[in-house]
């Protein structure tokens, strides 16, 4: 089968200006400027296949949103190739558009007054979807999620997750073959967070669609995605299964927890308890760093209270910083 | 896919702009203020005028009547900008926050799109206003009236339109390489304060200036001409209509190099 | 020391001023071409009478007026309806709020910073200029100095009434037209557009009662005059020290006033 998004060793460099600082700078700066050159996205190669989710993943600056802006052919790559379903995105933006839907996690781009049936509509016109399908379209969503109040609802009257929800639904209403999604769970409770990946999963199964993901969240990750792309400085760090990553970062997790008195002395007691954990403790937090593929953090915590009083506790999921830290330390290939 | 004719813009637009108008009569008290400052705009202009011309009978030859048409005829002439591409305005902002890249993802021409998207009732208060002007400095005149004329009016002031219009386009997206380019918006903005006076006051120099360089005397002084002067009409009154296609054509141009070559802000 | 954190402010605000020096430029060129509009504007309209001398005004009078009039708004107007009107919307006035001094004098030693720059960049330069170009029709003694009291006055008068309107953006989210009423009416009041010498004697004896001559006309009419009477400037300076006192007290009771109300209400 032909690839949907085809890129071939493109490159993206800005120029930056160097404000210089203070007020001697500033003035400096009305006489003289000086520019460096940023490169933001460095020599990557990739394609993906029809109705694959790919999680494009990246510590904040490495370049996502660049790349993607070049997918959706808003920027030009200074070189290299890139095919978006036959299209040279650049060179036919608008053609290039008909075929993708885009969501910004944090910005909307439905019409800020208007309900959300008045921003289908105008967008029905816009992409000319055809009747039938735009009906069809309206009955699979209902059939998904609740979106009866949402639709005579004024998208500045809506919470943040409903605006998520109500930007992909609108991302997908001309039935793309490509669905770019930037953040889309950024700054969303754990139950939205829950519902918008159920919501992509259904629509990239029953539509076959692509999906394009970049994210912050292990969580919508492992909800997810089949295949992983890192990239961290504008060059690529990773591609390749979810599962073959994994066992580098999917089965640790941890477990924070407060106990009242000597937080040192008991992070000794507990690395003698529990010596397949590493222990460490600092002013607040016992740090119990669990590898799940060996024990459970549920028998870790039935431990400790069986012998501690647990004041509070936290538990954290691996972060992409943590994962490109292990892939540098470690590198996988 | 089907191809993208006029009719397919003209829909889109007329849906879009009824959206607007709807989602701006929910900000009522908005509206309604906005629209008294508007007149008053208008109404200041109009007394400044008076002030000037109860202590000086004319201006380089031209009488009270006279200068009320011209002035007349430029606030006229300023309401399609004023109503239709008002989200010039914005463009700047949109920029700056990154929010502009939403508009490079619609499958319409983009320009197009972005104009769409705000029509600013209030500047029908001051097509009213200006409307009002031209007509009782019109009668005041003994102009007369035909057809022929009528249709002179309806051209010359659209070719007025379309310079104003090709200025703000070009002034605007100056946003796309410098930043805070409002000072160039309120900058070319200002012409259109100038428009209002007949382009013979100037010295050869600023004349040439202000015809070729920057075409202020375009907005106003020349297409009157044709109404107000007949017996001597230039012939830069004549060839203005083509003048005014152009000019926008190139801010057409001008403003979508801009957004094409816009790269978001950073990452 | 008590001083310094104000100095801060005024420092900062100088930096961020000169970040923007395409907007300096356009800035200048603007100011360039509306005083050419205005010379030329003027010398038709005096060439059209027979006399030299307008109510008092002669031509070069007029110019200076007008001249040094936009260099005075160019450093006066400050937006700061524009400021106060979008940290409300979008909540940020809760932090200024917070801040350890009265909101109103927070933004006002912030604007100092730009009232220096502008001063100096701005002002300055075109004195000088008007001063040469019109061989020394600016008479040099001790009227600098009352102008220069007059020019304090006249920027506590106008802090006050941008206050007072940007403070009337708590009640309402019209920003826009809450801002050009005020610009329209204190432009055509002050006497910023057209002279008031030249103001029909009734609608000046109105001006007269009114504090926005305090702004523009007060200032400029004892520069110009070199040989003033003591109570002329007396009278001039007093008056404006009482618009000062007035509107300052009115902008804060009326600030403290509408914050209670809405912290009352929850806004």
């Amino acid at each position: 089968m032909e690839p949907i998004i085809e890129i071939k060793n493109i490159t993206k460099e800005f120029k930056v200006l160097n404000r210089r600082e203070g007020l001697k700078g500033s003035i400096r700066d009305l006489f003289s400027r000086d520019y460096k050159i940023v490169r933001a996205v460095d020599n990557i190669s990739m394609s993906i296949e029809q109705g694959e989710i790919v999680g494009y993943l990246g510590p904040n600056g490495a370049g996502k949103s660049t790349t993607i802006k070049m997918m959706t052919g808003v920027l030009e790559p200074s070189s290299g190739e890139i095919l978006v379903s036959g299209n040279v995105p650049y060179r036919n933006r608008t053609k290039n558009a008909q075929e993708i839907g885009v969501v910004f996690g944090q910005r909307t781009q439905l019409w800020w007054a208007l309900p959300l049936i008045e921003s289908f509509r105008i967008l029905k016109d816009i992409y000319q979807i055809p009747d039938a399908d735009y009906d069809e379209m309206l009955k699979l969503y209902q059939s998904l999620v609740d979106i009866e109040p949402l639709l005579h609802k004024p998208v500045r009257q809506m919470s943040l997750g409903q605006r998520t929800l109500s930007d992909i639904l609108a991302a997908f209403l001309h039935n793309p073959k490509i669905v770019f999604l930037d953040e889309p769970t950024i700054g969303l409770d754990v139950s939205m967070k829950a519902k918008i990946r159920t919501l992509i999963h259904a629509l990239n199964q029953q539509k076959h669609t692509t999906v394009i993901l970049t994210t912050h969240d292990m969580g919508d990750v492992d909800a997810l995605c089949q295949r992983i792309v890192i990239i961290d400085k504008g060059k690529m760090l990773y591609d390749n299964d979810i599962s073959h990553l994994k066992q580098f970062f999917g089965s640790y997790r941890t477990l924070k927890v407060r106990i009242k008195g000597d937080l040192k002395q008991y992070a000794d007691e507990i690395t003698e308890k529990l010596p397949q954990c590493s222990v460490s403790a600092d002013d607040e937090w016992i740090s119990i760093l669990v590898d799940e593929s060996k024990t459970t953090v549920m028998q870790v915590l039935g431990e400790l209270q069986h012998h501690y009083k647990i004041r509070d506790m936290q538990l954290e999921e691996i972060s992409t910083e943590e994962v490109i830290k292990k892939i540098y330390e470690e590198g996988v290939k | 896919m089907k191809r993208k004719g006029l009719r397919f813009y003209l829909r889109i637009y007329l849906k879009i702009l009824a959206q607007d108008i709807k989602s701006k009569m929910s900000y009522r008290a908005d509206f309604i203020i906005s629209t008294i400052g508007m007149i008053c705009t208008n109404i200041a202009g109009f007394i400044s005028f008076w002030i000037l011309f109860s202590r000086f009978p004319s201006i380089n030859g031209w009488g009270y009547y006279e200068s009320l048409f011209l002035y007349g005829f430029s606030l006229v002439s300023l309401t399609p900008v004023q109503c239709l591409f008002d989200n010039n305005w914005n463009l700047r902002q949109n920029v700056y926050s990154g929010d502009f890249i939403k508009y490079c993802l619609r499958p319409i021409n983009l320009f197009f799109y972005y104009q769409s998207e705000v029509f600013d009732i209030k500047g029908l208060g001051q097509f009213v206003f200006g409307l009002v002007t031209l007509i009782y400095a019109w009668v005041k005149l003994g102009l007369g009236f035909s057809v022929l004329m009528l249709l002179k009016m309806i051209v010359f002031l659209l070719t007025a339109s379309l310079i104003m219009i090709a200025l703000q386009n070009a002034a605007a997206a100056t946003c796309f390489w410098i930043q805070n380019s409002f000072y160039v918006l309120d900058f070319v903005m200002k012409f259109k304060d100038y428009a209002k006076y007949p382009i013979t006051i100037f010295s050869p120099v600023f004349r040439f200036l202000f015809t070729f360089i920057m075409p202020v005397a375009f907005i106003a002084y020349y297409p009157s001409l044709v109404i107000l002067r007949p017996d001597a009409v230039p012939v830069l009154s004549w060839i203005s209509p083509l003048i005014g296609i152009g000019f926008f054509w190139l801010s057409y141009k001008f403003w979508m190099h801009g957004a094409l070559k816009y790269s978001g802000t950073g990452s | 020391m008590k001083l310094k954190k104000y100095m801060t402010l005024t420092r900062a605000g100088i930096i961020e001023a000169l970040q923007f020096r395409m907007s300096f430029l356009i800035m200048c060129a603007g100011n360039l071409l509306y005083l050419i509009v205005t010379y030329f504007l003027w010398k038709a309209i005096y060439a059209s009478v027979d006399t030299d001398v307008v109510n008092g005004m002669t031509f070069t009078d007029t110019l200076i007026y007008l001249v040094l009039a936009t260099a005075l708004y160019g450093f006066m107007e400050m937006y700061l309806v524009w400021d106060i009107g979008r940290n409300i919307q979008s909540g940020k006035i809760v932090l200024d709020l917070l801040k350890p001094m009265p909101y109103r004098r927070y933004l006002f030693w912030s604007y100092t910073g730009s009232f220096v720059t502008q001063f100096f960049l701005t002002f300055l330069p075109t004195f000088i200029i008007v001063a040469f170009w019109t061989h020394g029709a600016i008479p040099l003694g001790i009227n600098l100095v009352w102008f220069a009291v007059s020019v304090v006055f006249a920027v506590m008068i106008n802090f006050s009434i941008d206050f007072i309107v940007g403070t009337i953006c708590l009640y309402t989210e019209s920003i826009w037209g809450i801002n050009i009423m005020k610009q329209v009416v204190v432009l055509l009041l002050s006497g910023a557009t057209v002279p008031l010498a030249f103001f029909p004697d009734k609608l000046r004896t109105i001006v007269n009662f009114l504090p926005f001559q305090s702004i523009y006309n007060a200032p400029l009419s004892l520069l110009l005059n070199a040989h003033p009477t003591a109570e002329t400037v007396c009278t001039t300076l007093g008056i404006q020290l009482f618009w000062a006192a007035a509107m300052t007290l009115i902008s804060v009771a009326f600030w403290n006033r509408s914050v209670r109300q809405i912290t009352v209400n929850g806004g």
